[in-house]
């Protein structure tokens, strides 16, 4: 089932180029679906009571260098699979619908994105993960190289690209020596094995964790984009054709966060106890300068994208507030984010095909006479803030209770983010349908096609919005058995599994936690659910 | 059937309402969706009193149910079900929320005719109130939360539902960020009541709060006051108020419906809800009450000076909010929740009068220009009049009851609550002239041209559509507002609910007369039976005193307006020009606008024209700069790209791939 589900998408981009060239779209659009119903099924045949892998396929690919070709689900990895597939169905598309230069390539380049994006998450082998990590940037560097559009005041689009590649290759260049050492020592002589399952039962010392984590930080770290490492992410954002970027945004940002939850924690968990509070301050410097930027700026594709910077920074703090509630809501947030920012950057092409213009300030009163359209933006801006009853809701929730058990003062700071982010997508949104119609502005209805893409999107975090323990019940396990593993150090002590009762002081105050900062009563550490795996 | 079975139909029927209106809004004619919303509200409304029925039913003690269908979100320890809590508090929530909201929606049936957004603005109505009755019907923090946050954005777009002004689009992002603010102070109290008590339901947290906590423990100190910021942020209490005068740019049902009658006294009902965490911190309850009175002040001195009718009504409300959470602070639960139902009545019934008017006036709304009404519009001026006097508590009607034994509660715990007795009395005064100044400046009088055109030709003044805040004109192209206008006297659905709001105005108060029947106490007292500050109780006697009190400030509040602006109208133009300074101070509202701005609006506009202009360009660039020269170098690959080469790379590429793919399609099978 992995199998096929991996190596699907390529299939169908390869057999496209001996299609018609008008149907190259379609065609591509059928492989894109055939994968959907593959991780349809897969999710279906998943048993939500184990938190071990599923579906594994283990083969020994390259023996001499213990090199597998493995690949499994578990909560993981299983709704970002699903992600994958339903937005690049839309992606695909919303594409297809829309003429596109050398349309066998450009789809080809498509299919071939997802099956790397795939592989990266099903890699259950070190040197795998890191090629597929490694593989998902040649596809993109083609198709917004290629397809993006030139500013007229800034690089054209194949520097932005550049830009772009230079950054995350240094990433991934760091990612691959830090893979292979970590197999090397681990080996310490004997045989090498690339097995993140086996890597993870003897962790590395101490030494090496320390500078091996922060070689895969930081490729992850700039693929999300986290702050200070995000200087490509503007340009290429401006540059890139919007279906890809709505792929892209989507899915490729979490590729980085789900390296953390895959890799980083089980591998590394000394050097992850030991780092926390820097990654930590990263994360909350991603939501603070994702916010602020997110309502400055005026060209729409970078609200989006600086509030992806946003969120990604409240995912990385629900990993790393390492308890199984913040890696939980971590988790059902990367899905949530996917099903927001794709639907919301179809929605930023469509309205820049209606006002000839991505500048927020030359926008307006569109909503007039596209009240479809209106409803379904409405929805997405409002799962963008995380209105409480959505599942992005639910998702902060948890990613904050669990902040809030194990490093309060974090806490408070990264939930001024939820302000400010309800200013910037209410912002947006205003901006570009409320207030006067600017002249040359068209307000025009949606037609079926864009209907077709947006609707499925927007009824899956309507359904989420329901239903979140569909996602949670299923990731709680295998979350619960990564973050585990960062308990076993210098966090750990015993568990407090019950609520106070009258008489018992408040908790003792835990050694490095900021409890002098705010009033008497202290945060526990550590949370009392988060180690009680 | 059960109590629970009812309130889930009570919730089902208006998100019904509102999904059906919402997606038919092709099909269905415009009336149809009138029809539709009004009806929803209507059944549920009935199934509020079936759930009563059942309740009463019950021994009183035994008056508390829970009940969910699914888990939401329980993992990790958290326990999230979708679940209710029905017991006579929340009924009570649900009979005032849904009775109210029929009238409105009845209201809104004749008053929006002409408006062509009329789908939008019903589905809108029917989804708030399912967002209310959520939020009063939640079982637990998270779905409370939930509701909160709806009824928050339900009143986002209603504020902003006339889109193409800019005012309304801008005083629904300042309530709504406003309130947004407040739902991050609950969502932080649901933190930490979590990390306490290991649960978010509401029936074990009561339960086991007086077990963990100590009085005054600063843990639950805490607590209640980050439930304060959620609830001071919805009830537009001191310093998050500034955003409830502004969402007067809604229509004006809105104004009646959700910042009057029902969403902004969220936050009593809050206070009510967990009576028991604010029992075991008596100094955050000390704090809620001292910020209550200072609204009801602040409030109170705003609307004497108010110039625009809605306005003026909006500051009325705060300053009436202010007494209710006086009353729910200081522990005199059912008075204050009493209070809660008359102004209910009474205001959602101002509003209306005020809607009325403001039609005849084809949207002005400066009450400068209006008077002599009470000749033209008869019907809407003896209804004003009826809300008038039950705002000013004049003997006998509803108002003067509810605040009253408010305040006679104060009386009774003594001390320094006495302070609230003597400033809520003076309250009162304030509260009774500023009614009875835009009574006596709108309905006596020579008839203003409007309300002249109107007694001769009886024609409803017409205008071009405006914008009443700037004195834009409205595009016409977009159909809303309504080119129309309407008022009670030519439609009869607005003559009804008015009709049975001047009748609740005027005599529910006589339920809950001291001594005598007390019906809504009765019914409310086991919610709070649990707690000490409960079995506080004035005696008959005190309450009547109280009330004798009551009923001189009321007229002698209603004499000095008579006096200000019928008998001696020069007088008001000397005060302002004695007092220039004071009332330029309370014409611009304390300046609480101009403060908020320089305190957080600029700064945080100022950080991010700093990020954007500086620190991207420095900082973050600069990283880069060190590596242009491989960029250069990348360059020379970018021409490739450019050129053919890049047919021939991609299909090295698929050659290479299609080869792994075909070996290990065969070695994995």
């Amino acid at each position: 089932m992995t199998n096929s589900l991996l190596w699907t998408p390529l299939v169908f981009g390869l057999l496209g180029l001996v299609v018609p060239r008008r149907l190259a779209g379609w065609w591509a659009t059928l492989g894109t679906a055939a994968t959907l119903g593959l991780a349809i099924a897969l999710l279906v045949g998943f048993d939500s009571g184990a938190a071990g892998l599923q579906d594994t396929v283990d083969v020994n690919w390259i023996p001499g260098l213990g090199v597998d070709y493995s690949l499994g689900v578990d909560g993981l990895n299983l709704f970002l699979i699903a992600l994958t597939t339903v937005l690049w169905t839309a992606g695909t598309a919303f594409a297809a619908f829309r003429e596109q230069e050398r349309p066998h390539l450009f789809f080809l380049m498509m299919l071939l994105g997802e099956t790397a994006t795939l592989g990266a998450f099903l890699a259950q082998d070190l040197l795998l993960f890191v090629l597929f990590f490694d593989l998902m940037l040649v596809p993109f560097y083609f198709l917004f190289g290629a397809w993006g559009s030139d500013r007229e005041d800034g690089p054209t689009a194949a520097a932005a690209t550049l830009k772009m590649i230079v950054y995350t290759l240094i990433g991934s260049l760091l990612m691959l020596v830090a893979a292979i050492a970590t197999a090397i020592i681990a080996a310490d002589g004997g045989q090498i094995s690339f097995s993140i399952a086996e890597l993870a039962q003897q962790p590395l010392g101490e030494g090496s964790q320390r500078w091996i984590f922060w070689f895969f930080a930081a490729a992850f770290l700039v693929k999300m984009p986290a702050f200070l490492l995000h200087g490509w992410m503007p340009d290429a954002y401006r540059a890139a054709p919007l279906p890809v970027l709505a792929v892209f945004s989507g899915v490729l940002a979490k590729v980085g966060a789900y390296g953390f939850l895959r890799v980083v924690l089980p591998l590394f968990p000394d050097a992850t106890v030991e780092f926390q509070e820097v990654v930590l301050v990263i994360a909350l410097a991603s939501i603070l300068y994702g916010s602020v930027m997110a309502f400055t700026q005026t060209n729409v594709r970078l609200v989006a994208g600086y509030s992806s910077v946003a969120q990604l920074g409240f995912i990385t703090a629900g990993i790393f507030a390492l308890s199984a509630d913040g890696a939980d809501g971590a988790v059902l947030q990367m899905v949530n984010h996917g099903l927001v920012v794709a639907p919301l950057l179809v929605i930023v092409a469509i309205l820049a095909e209606r006002s000839g213009t991505e500048d927020l300030t030359k926008m307006g009163g569109m909503a007039m006479r596209a009240p479809v359209l209106a409803a379904l933006f409405l929805i997405v801006t409002l799962a963008t803030l995380a209105m409480p009853g959505s599942a992005n809701f639910v998702g902060e929730f948890y990613i904050l209770n669990g902040l809030f058990d194990s490093k309060i003062v974090f806490a408070f700071v990264a939930i001024s983010g939820v302000a400010m982010s309800a200013y910037y997508a209410l912002r947006l949104y205003q901006r570009t349908m409320h207030n006067r119609r600017p002249d040359g502005i068209e307000s025009r209805e949606i037609g079926w096609r864009d209907g077709i893409v947006l609707v499925p999107l927007v009824l899956c975090i309507l359904g989420l919005a329901l239903y979140p323990q569909l996602i949670l019940s299923r990731t709680d396990k295998s979350v619960a058995r990564s973050v585990a593993a960062t308990a076993g150090g210098r966090l750990g002590g015993p568990p407090k599994t019950q609520a106070r009762t009258k008489g018992e002081s408040p908790l003792p105050c835990a050694s490095g936690d900021a409890c002098s900062v705010f009033w008497e009563a202290p945060p526990a550490a550590p949370s009392r659910r988060g180690s009680s795996q | 059937m059960s109590a629970t079975a009812w309130a889930w139909l009570v919730l089902l029927f208006p998100l019904l309402g509102s999904i059906v209106i919402a997606l038919g809004f092709k099909a269905l004619p415009a009336k149809a969706a009138g029809i539709i919303g009004t009806a929803a509200i209507g059944l549920a409304f009935a199934c509020g009193v079936a759930a009563l029925i059942a309740l009463l039913g019950e021994e009183p003690e035994l008056r508390h149910h829970s009940s969910s269908l699914w888990d939401y979100a329980s993992v990790a320890g958290l326990d999230i079900k979708l679940g209710i809590f029905v017991d006579p508090l929340s009924v009570f929530m649900v009979l005032v929320v849904t009775g109210v909201s029929t009238l409105i929606h009845l209201y809104s049936f004749g008053y929006m005719q002409s408006d062509e957004g009329y789908h939008r603005f019903f589905s809108y109505l029917n989804f708030f109130v399912f967002s209310m009755l959520l939020l009063v019907l939640a079982g637990n923090f998270v779905l409370l939360i939930v509701g909160w946050a709806f009824v928050g954005f339900a009143s986002y777009a209603l504020i902003s539902y006339w889109y193409r002004r800019e005012t309304a689009t801008r005083a629904g992002m300042k309530a709504f960020v406003i309130n947004v603010v407040g739902d991050i102070g609950l969502v932080l109290a649901a933190f930490l009541i979590f990390r306490e008590l290991g649960t978010f339901d509401y029936a074990t947290v009561f339960a086991q709060a007086p077990q963990v906590f100590d009085t005054n423990e600063s843990t639950v100190v805490a607590i209640c006051l980050l439930l304060l910021v959620g609830a001071f942020a919805k009830s537009a209490q001191l310093p998050f108020h500034t955003w409830l005068p502004d969402a007067m740019e809604g229509p004006t049902p809105v104004s009646s419906l959700i910042h009057a009658a029902t969403m902004v006294t969220a936050g009593v009902y809050l206070i009510a809800r967990t009576h028991v965490l604010f029992a075991l911190a008596p100094t955050a309850a000390d704090i809620a009450a001292f910020v209550g009175l200072a609204t009801l002040l602040v409030a109170a001195t705003i609307a004497l000076v108010m110039t625009d009718l809605k306005r003026a009504i909006a500051y009325s409300t705060m300053s009436q909010i202010g007494y209710m959470v006086v009353g729910v602070s200081i522990g005199a639960y059912s008075a204050g929740m009493f209070h809660l139902m008359t102004h209910a009545f009474f205001k959602a019934l101002l509003f209306m009068a005020a809607g009325s008017i403001i039609a005849a006036m084809a949207n002005e709304q400066n009450i400068d220009r209006m008077s002599g009404f009470g000749k033209a519009m008869r019907f809407t001026s003896i209804t004003m009049l009826c809300g008038g006097l039950a705002l000013a508590a004049f003997p006998g009607t509803s108002g003067f009851f509810s605040k009253d034994e408010i305040l006679a509660y104060a009386t009774a715990r003594g001390g320094m609550y006495l302070i609230f007795t003597v400033l809520g009395y003076f309250g009162a005064l304030l509260t009774a002239i500023y009614t009875f100044r835009l009574i006596f400046r709108i309905l006596p009088g020579k008839p203003c041209p409007e309300a002249q055109e109107l007694i001769d030709s009886g024609h409803v003044h017409h205008a071009h559509p405006f914008n009443p805040a700037t004195g834009e004109e409205e595009d016409t192209e977009v159909g809303f507002p309504g080119a129309e206008h309407h008022i009670a006297e030519r439609s009869l659905p607005m003559r009804i609910a008015m009709g049975a709001l001047a009748f609740g105005a005027l005599f529910a108060g006589l339920v809950q007369v001291p001594g005598i029947d007390e019906v809504v106490g009765k019914f409310l007292d086991p919610v709070f039976e649990g707690v000490v500050l409960s079995h506080v109780h004035p005696s008959v006697g005190a309450e009547w005193f109280g009330l004798a009190i009551g009923a001189a400030i009321s007229l002698a509040g209603i004499g000095i307006a008579y006096y200000l602006y019928v008998a001696r109208p020069e007088t008001p133009a000397a005060l302002q020009r004695r007092f220039s300074s004071l009332h330029t101070f309370l014409y611009n509202k304390w300046y609480f606008d101009e403060a908020i701005d320089f305190l957080v609006v600029r700064p945080a506009l100022a950080i991010g024209r700093f990020a954007d202009r500086t620190f991207e360009r420095v900082v973050v660039d600069g990283l880069v700069n060190g590596t242009e020269d491989v960029i250069s170098a990348g360059g020379r690959v970018v021409r490739l790209v450019q050129s053919g080469f890049v047919r021939g790379y991609a299909l090295l590429l698929i050659a290479g791939f299609a080869g792994l793919a075909l070996y290990f399609l065969i070695v994995s099978s």
